[in-house]
């Protein structure tokens, strides 16, 4: 298991020097000035007095090489549009946000999710079934923008009881995390449903049926345990995008995390940036994978064994 | 940990001022303005649009602008016709291109230092050194030895110790200027002419405007900021002139997204918004006793690409009488806008001197469908199919839709292509592209004279996107650019304007509107929270009223 830790965290050096490049590269294809925000033309002095301060009339290549000795010495520079802050402390600031949202959204949609996916799948085809997957369908089809909206408009503005915007106090994030774990909650439910019923059908449960054990018992501990497998290789890419940042539910709710920031980033060409929250993205999402990869070892021995 | 001191003592200051307040009110504050008493909490929360930056050096978009101006003590302040009122400078002089400020004595840095003229010197100088590369440095350039310093490569020290401004004692702040410019010292109310705390700053580098580290010389002192999401203003009690600012605490909010806006102020969580009204609510808010509209310095228009394509005046004659600006004002942008009737924005120091009359005969608020067909049959060689670049924010779009259509009706076909902002404004030049035919800008006046607008048609103006380019204009700004008497420049700005929107001026953009700026005002802040025409704020004159 150390090995495998060791292999795969070594391989995020390759994968990191990927991203920085291809980031690099599709940020200076896209036409734009990072000192040029209004309609007003930057002066020829101030635009040269610019570029020389975040090294960007430097050859491509050197600009590369710094960006990639920033990122591994832990120090992404300054802001080219929020003038007075750098990105470390940008990320320092937006990140914990993003991930305390995410978290919460994550822990609403196993939390309510599973169960529903387990209840629909002991009682197939009954009225339970059929209500729950309606209402799975219905909250993976309506998009997070629309949830948000109605979330604010009835349970905020009509009825006044939590509060329209902001990341105060747990008040403040409740709705932005529920309208956030909707869509996953509906997926893990229907994964889970599907694959439930799968290992239903499977020998050995009749054979642990069979052997007279009680009923809690064999989908709690025998068929719960393979039909998640499905559920936790879904959860590591959603995991990492939804603490990385959501840029909608951020906006509407004015939550002051990395999506939105990221979205301000690539609007106004905040190269530093947007290569910062890019390369912290990728390191989230390799760390997830591997928490996953982990996480299989241990709901199914097997593939551990072929692992190592 | 650091900061639970200061705060507390905060908390107990704003306790006394409360009580202060409290205990002599009523008496003398209900009678003065008659708009109720003054409420006990004068706290003002106050939702902001942007992310803001506290250096005023480095600060460029309008929030930090509103942020800085209330924590720093500028020399000058903007009344309420835009004229030059005395702030931290209590007089000064100005003998054609020598300016000498004299500053109040007494004065406090929020660390207890003296606020000197040296202070402005410094931040001056700072502005302009071209390591910090700070954006807004070119406002400086009209001091004698500025641009050379702001441009150094190399023996910078000397060039910096050049810069023609100079603190000659404590009061003193003397500025030499290349010409005589007579809206120097308005121009001296932007932000970055604010001071700045010279050790702070070397102390503690990128990071003194961090709430632990700052020091302020303004009405307010900043409490607690964090930049994306909040920042705490309380009020400055040893400031110069405290006895006068009525709010004691400004809580500020970051929301970003207009509609998020809106429903924060309905449901009662920020008094004030920062003009961020979302279009498609416009017509509800409107009917709202919240509302407020605010009349900005800035111009809206469609720019001409004359150099290769848009070559005939009559057609851009045509297409500029062929637009109906009151029924797009009226049904598109809805923000009660005012049809421009020449470049030159209302509100500008001497515009009535300036635009004649009714203005450009070629920008009738309705249009004039049958002159402009007259004009498009006169036109030789017209482009009938055309090209109309805009950006995608709304509601550009639904307007470059509303001139399609009118132009439809003198024969123009065009097709709208939409980039995003950033793309938009690297396509657009100068020069103009070839595919260019016409094009959405705007323009917002960074300070009062018309030169800051009239400037812009210059042949080597960054901002002249259309390709215009007359010689004789050119050297009029330039004579304007040397004549300190105001009735002699604007008899100059006239002829400027005259050759650009005039009975027979090229005409090389259609002036549409100008701008106003939205707001939603708490009614008991809305008499007293006011927006001027450059989008400053000054929260020295803010009053909470009793509901």
């Amino acid at each position: 298991m150390t090995a495998f830790i060791i292999r795969r965290l070594l391989w995020t050096i390759p994968v990191l020097l990927l991203v920085i490049f291809l980031t690099f590269v599709l940020m200076r294809q896209i036409e734009g000035n990072p000192f040029r925000r209004t309609d007003r033309a930057v002066p020829a002095a101030v635009q040269r007095n610019l570029e020389r301060k975040f090294n960007l009339d430097e050859p491509w290549y050197v600009q590369y090489a710094l960006y990639v000795k920033g990122v591994f010495t832990f120090d992404l520079g300054p802001s080219l549009v929020l003038r007075d802050r750098t990105v470390n402390e940008i990320i320092k600031e937006h990140f914990p946000k993003s991930l305390e949202l995410g978290v919460l959204a994550f822990v609403w949609a196993i939390l309510i999710g599973i169960p529903m996916g387990v209840i629909a799948a002991l009682r197939q085809n009954s009225a339970y079934d059929y209500g729950l997957m309606f209402i799975t369908n219905v909250g993976y089809a309506i998009p997070n923008f629309l949830v948000a909206t109605l979330l604010i408009y009835y349970v905020s503005l009509k009825l006044g009881l939590l509060p329209t915007n902001g990341w105060q106090t747990w008040e403040h994030k409740i709705l932005p995390s529920f309208a956030l774990a909707l869509a996953p909650m509906a997926y893990f439910a229907r994964l889970v449903r599907g694959s439930m019923l799968e290992t239903l059908q499977q020998d050995y449960i009749r054979t642990a049926k069979a052997k007279g054990l009680r009923w809690r018992r064999v989908v709690t501990v025998h068929a719960l345990r393979n039909s998640l497998i499905p559920a936790v290789t879904a959860m590591a890419p959603l995991l990492g995008f939804i603490i990385t940042g959501t840029f909608v539910i951020e906006v509407i709710f004015s939550i002051p995390g990395i999506g939105r920031y990221f979205i301000t980033a690539v609007t106004s060409r905040d190269y530093s940036v947007v290569m910062g929250i890019t390369v912290l993205t990728s390191v989230v999402i390799v760390l997830a994978n591997m928490v996953v990869d982990i996480l299989y070892g241990i709901l199914d021995p097997r593939t551990r064994d072929a692992r190592t | 940990m650091l900061s639970r001191k200061p705060r507390l003592s905060a908390v107990l200051l704003a306790l006394v001022m409360g009580l202060l307040v409290v205990g002599c009110g009523g008496g003398d504050e209900g009678g003065d303005t008659g708009g109720g008493a003054a409420a006990a909490d004068q706290t003002l929360k106050w939702g902001l649009g942007s992310e803001f930056v506290l250096d005023p050096g480095l600060a460029t978009d309008t929030t930090s602008a509103k942020l800085v101006l209330n924590i720093f003590d500028p020399l000058v302040k903007l009344g309420d016709n835009l004229e030059a009122v005395p702030s931290m400078a209590e007089s000064w002089d100005v003998n054609g291109p020598n300016v000498v400020y004299h500053l109040r004595s007494g004065a406090t840095w929020s660390n207890g230092d003296p606020v000197t003229a040296e202070d402005y010197e410094y931040a001056w100088k700072r502005a302009l050194d071209p390591e910090l590369a700070s954006d807004y440095s070119y406002q400086l350039y009209g001091i004698k030895g500025a641009v050379e310093y702001n441009e150094c490569e190399s023996n910078c020290n000397a060039l910096r110790d050049k810069v023609a401004v100079n603190a000659t004692d404590d009061q003193t702040l003397e500025v030499t200027l290349t010409s005589a410019q007579p809206w120097f010292i308005q121009q001296s109310a932007h932000s970055v002419f604010l001071p700045v705390h010279k050790a702070t700053v070397e102390q503690f580098g990128e990071r003194w405007t961090r709430p632990e580290n700052i020091v302020t010389n303004g009405p307010f002192n900043v409490e607690a900021a964090q930049p994306s999401a909040s920042i705490t203003l309380v009020k400055n009690p040893d400031w110069r002139d405290a006895a006068n600012v009525k709010l004691e605490r400004v809580e500020g909010r970051i929301i970003v997204d207009g509609t998020t806006a809106v429903q924060s102020f309905e449901a009662g969580e920020v008094d004030v918004l920062d003009e961020q009204l979302p279009p498609a609510e416009t017509p509800r808010l409107k009917e709202t006793p919240e509302y407020e509209l605010y009349p900005g310095l800035g111009t809206s228009y469609y720019g001409f690409n004359v150099k290769d394509n848009i070559k005939d005046i009559n057609q851009r004659r045509a297409m500029s009488l062929a637009i109906d600006r009151q029924s797009i004002i009226d049904n598109i942008t809805q923000a009660n806008e005012k049809p421009a009737n020449a470049f030159t924005p209302e509100g500008m120091p001497g515009r009535e001197d300036i635009v004649a009359g009714e203005g450009s005969p070629w920008t009738p608020a309705s249009g004039d469908l049958e002159q402009a067909k007259e004009l498009m049959a006169q036109a030789k060689n017209p482009k009938t199919k055309i090209t109309i670049y805009s950006n995608e924010s709304s509601p550009n779009k639904e307007v470059a839709e509303a001139l399609q259509s009118m132009w439809k009706q003198i024969g123009i076909d065009s097709t709208i292509k939409i980039l995003e902002w950033q793309q938009f404004l690297e396509f657009l030049g100068p020069p103009p592209p070839k595919a260019v035919d016409i094009f959405r800008l705007g323009w917002v006046g960074d300070f009062v004279d018309d030169i800051n607008f009239l400037e812009l048609w210059t042949c080597d103006s960054g901002n002249n996107n259309t390709g215009y380019c007359d010689k004789e204009y050119d050297s009029l700004v330039a004579k304007a650019k040397q004549t300190a008497d105001n009735t002699e420049r604007y008899a100059i700005y006239k002829q400027l304007e005259e050759k650009l929107t005039g009975q027979d001026g090229f005409l090389p953009f259609i002036p549409l509107w100008y701008i106003t700026y939205p707001n939603l005002e708490r009614e008991t802040v809305k008499e007293t929270f006011e927006i001027n025409l450059l989008d400053q704020v000054d929260l020295t004159k803010v009053e909470i009223k009793e509901a």
